[in-house]
């Protein structure tokens, strides 16, 4: 047995030295972070406040396009107090929690409405110097070295159209064609309007005629209708619908007051009505009596299993490669036979099955550590999920449970990797068994939405019951208790299919390791671990 | 004292017939050579006695023991075709072979340092095995088989991709093995380096034994040999009393066979007799090349072949 923990550790060794490994391992909190955070800094950074040219000849419409844009700011300015008010609140403030206990119940409401964007607090906030007044309410429950708070980035800038293109006087009643017309080359980049050579992104034009263009009856309904004479917005990036998508809500909504109005209906008692809601609740029917609501926690509950067997197949996938690797290397190298010289195939055999699970732990571990320190690191407002996630890692019991069916689809997966590598003398070879295992293997990953889904459903009943995809079945149910029937069946289930595995390939690595030449036909695979079980 | 005892071993591969009834046994602190042409069941019959291969029937008694797994801590193995780990350096495959044959890290360690130092490869030993020229790689595998002191090494085709020079390092490490008492196996078809170092050479082709003996003895199968040249023609040789056939060799000499109760000394006062002009006369003991071409050459060529 000594011989297997002395190639473990080689096997160890060489694997876990060589830098794609340690790359690896460094790469996933990476790439954790630049995928929450890059997204961020591209809406923060990268995309430059955008310049657009509002021309009103209605001179009734022009002030609710102006609100929508203003309200999109406050809203974008609320989050920022928020964020900025949990980040340097006294006490390391980094969720929620904490706020509750804030003593100031004032501005404790004032931060809540913010990070909630309630309407009315977001509106408070675009009365002048409302900013500078949150700002110096919130400096009592700062730190003393809390940096200034800075303004976020206006996304959206109005410029005024030049006199020398338009002059004020023919800006009344100049035809839209005729604006577009002389605008052109400044949407279309060709022309600047500012020294810094800031593109103009939109031209919205409200024509005299546009308040009265409204449509009726329900959609799909035949209407002849002239756009001309409605409100247009021109822009050549069609892909940014922020900007349009807002005005066309904000005017939607002053076309609903206004026929409220019309129609005799107070708009306030229907924003009153609007705003009225009926009592509805999820419930968990296995959960105990008084706690059976559904939180954030038991939907993310829910769906971690998803996460884990997406990175129980990335890892044992990539762990039973190296096992697969090596195999070849030691076999093409016939360092193989000085192995056997050494030590009992079942030793050789062992000995790489522990390395390589070696390898796999302290892969899993650092990405389950990695994953975990950045969620702590990150837990705060924005990303309320991070702590929430955490929690239910730490709490839910799924963690051990990964590391048992971590365990178990490794060694069922080894075993046939292991039998693989021993019957091929090159990688090439064994590329040709690859891609038939692989197209076997993608089905966990595939149907793990479904199953999760539906966890104790047909689909994930059946293939609980098939071997090979077991453990990931397993694990992609766990969250969602499935009868003790299939907790211990499966397990059983396991387990044969481990020993059987196992015991299958430790056959055929006998056979096939010190085999030179083509890889053996299946039929004739069968008949050499039949003839060597008459043998035994 | 028997370091090594074959009997009747015998390996079938399906219709193929591998190793065939073999028997021979190796004397404790003998150096052994395994000759014989390629495909002849050298390394089948070697993979037996390591017990990496089982036989069909027979059996191996090695060290004592009736299968080379009880002893393996005593044994020493270099496979015929050379490899390592690529990405290991030089110092630590010998010591990993060496600790898997039973040996603790540190003794280990120091021992792997010591033999490259000794064998010339001291300033290779932090190197990795891929920076290796194929030569020093095939040294350091050397070295690999034998850091853990073993009494009995088995090695197949030492000398095979090494250079003269290397070769004689080669030589070097099996003389010194021997010195301590090591009994030693190798399997070559080099014959000047069998007839250097055997004490005991093992023939075999087509898998089966065709000579078990001491070096002399396989020399003795030949009668002496004599080559000569001169002014004449192959026919006014053969016909002389003491030439039984004579052939024109690879060297442009005429090789004589000498007929049976005759003499070099004979043959010669028959050329002077005929008159024949002799430019060169030249009389040797036949050496184990002789012997080897002699035994197995029909079946090497078939064997060649195959």
């Amino acid at each position: 047995m000594n011989n297997s923990f002395i190639i473990a550790g080689r096997e160890y060794a060489d694997n876990a030295r060589t830098k794609g490994f340690w790359i690896n391992l460094l790469m996933f909190p990476i790439i954790l972070v630049a995928m929450i955070k890059i997204p961020q800094f591209l809406e923060e950074k990268a995309i430059p406040t955008r310049d657009y040219i509002l021309i009103d000849q209605s001179m009734e419409l022009g002030e609710v396009v102006e609100l929508a844009i203003e309200r999109q700011y406050a809203a974008k300015v609320a989050e920022a107090l928020g964020v900025y008010y949990l980040e340097n609140a006294k006490g390391g403030a980094i969720s929620e929690i904490d706020l509750e206990q804030m003593p100031s119940g004032g501005l404790e409401s004032m931060m809540d409405d913010f990070l909630e964007q309630d309407p009315s607090a977001l509106d408070s906030l675009l009365e002048p110097g409302a900013i500078d007044t949150a700002v110096a309410m919130m400096k009592f429950g700062l730190v003393d070295d809390a940096p200034e708070f800075e303004l976020p980035r206006r996304p959206f800038a109005r410029v005024s159209v030049p006199t020398s293109i338009i002059s004020t006087s023919e800006l009344v009643d100049i035809n839209s064609d005729e604006i577009i017309a002389r605008l052109r080359p400044y949407l279309l980049g060709d022309k600047f309007l500012t020294a810094d050579e800031n593109k103009l992104f939109a031209v919205i034009i409200i024509p005299p005629s546009a308040p009265t263009q409204i449509k009726r009856g329900p959609a799909g309904m035949v209407q002849q209708f002239d756009e001309k004479l409605g409100v247009q917005f021109w822009a050549r990036n069609l892909a940014d619908m922020k900007l349009s998508r807002s005005i066309a809500s904000a005017l939607n909504e002053h076309l609903h007051t206004n026929e409220y109005l019309r129609l005799g209906v107070n708009p306030e008692i229907v924003s009153e009505v609007k705003s009225t809601r009926l009592l509805f609740t999820s419930f968990d029917p296995s959960k105990d009596v008084g706690e059976e609501k559904v939180s954030m926690a038991d939907t993310i509950r829910q769906f971690a299993p998803l996460g884990f067997v997406y990175l129980m197949w990335i890892a044992i996938f990539t762990v039973v490669n190296m096992l697969l690797n090596n195999t070849i290397e030691e076999k093409s190298n016939r360092i193989i036979e000085v192995l056997l010289s050494s030590a009992t195939p079942w030793e050789i055999m062992s000995g790489k099955l522990l390395g390589i699970a070696g390898v796999g732990a302290t892969m899993m571990s650092g990405w389950v550590l990695s994953m975990v320190g950045l969620l702590m690191y990150m837990a705060g407002p924005q990303v309320e999920w991070a702590a929430t996630l955490l929690e239910v890692l730490s709490n839910s019991g799924l963690l051990p449970l990964f590391g048992l069916y971590f365990l178990a689809g490794y060694l069922t997966y080894s075993g046939l990797f292991l039998a693989i590598g021993s019957l091929c003398n090159t990688i090439k070879d064994a590329q040709n068994f690859m891609g038939t295992a692989t197209v076997i293997l993608m089905v966990p990953l595939m149907t793990m939405v479904f199953v999760a889904r539906d966890p104790n459903g047909t689909l994930a009943q059946v293939l609980t019951w098939i071997p090979l995809y077991t453990p990931f079945v397993m694990m992609n149910r766990a969250a969602a208790d499935p009868p003790a029937f299939d907790m211990w069946g499966s397990a059983i289930l396991m387990l044969v299919t481990i020993v059987t595995m196992l015991w299958i390939s430790s056959r055929i690595f006998r056979i096939g390791i010190l085999r030179t030449g083509q890889p053996p036909k299946l039929v004739e695979l069968f008949k050499s671990v039949m003839t060597s079980l008459k043998n035994q | 004292m028997t370091a090594l005892i074959v009997n009747n071993l015998v390996k079938r591969y399906g219709d193929f017939t591998a190793v065939s009834d073999l028997s021979f046994e190796v004397p404790k602190g003998s150096i052994y050579g395994f000759l014989g042409p390629n495909g002849a069941g050298k390394t089948t019959t070697i993979r037996m006695i390591l017990d990496i291969v089982k036989p069909s029937s027979g059996e191996i008694t090695i060290l004592g023991a009736s299968t080379a797994m009880d002893v393996r801590n005593r044994i020493g193995y270099l496979p015929e075709e050379k490899g390592l780990y690529k990405k290991m350096k030089a110092w630590a495959v010998i010591a990993y072979f060496a600790r898997l044959k039973g040996m603790n890290s540190n003794t280990a360690k120091s021992r792997a340092y010591e033999l490259l130092e000794r064998y010339g490869l001291g300033d290779f030993a932090n190197a990795k095995v891929e920076t290796l020229s194929k030569g020093m790689a095939q040294k350091v595998q050397v070295l690999a088989s034998i850091a853990h002191n073993p009494d009995f090494v088995i090695l197949d085709e030492p000398f095979s991709g090494l250079d003269p020079s290397n070769q004689q390092v080669m030589e070097q490490v099996i003389s010194d093995l021997n010195s301590d008492g090591t009994t030693i196996i190798f399997s070559t078809h080099i014959m000047s380096h069998a007839e250097r170092i055997c004490d005991r050479i093992l023939l075999i082709a087509s898998a089966k034994k065709v000579f078990d003996g001491t070096v002399q003895q396989a020399k003795d199968l030949l009668p002496p040999r004599v080559r000569v040249s001169g002014d004449f023609s192959a026919e006014q040789l053969c016909v002389l009393p003491s030439v039984n056939s004579c052939y024109l060799d690879e060297d442009e000499l005429l090789s004589v066979d000498i007929a049976d109760g005759c003499s070099p000394q004979r043959l010669m006062s028959e050329c002077f007799t005929a008159q024949l002009s002799l430019e060169s006369f030249e009389f040797r003991q036949p050496d184990l090349h002789d012997v080897f071409l002699h035994l197995v050459g029909e079946e090497a060529k078939v064997a060649t072949l195959r």
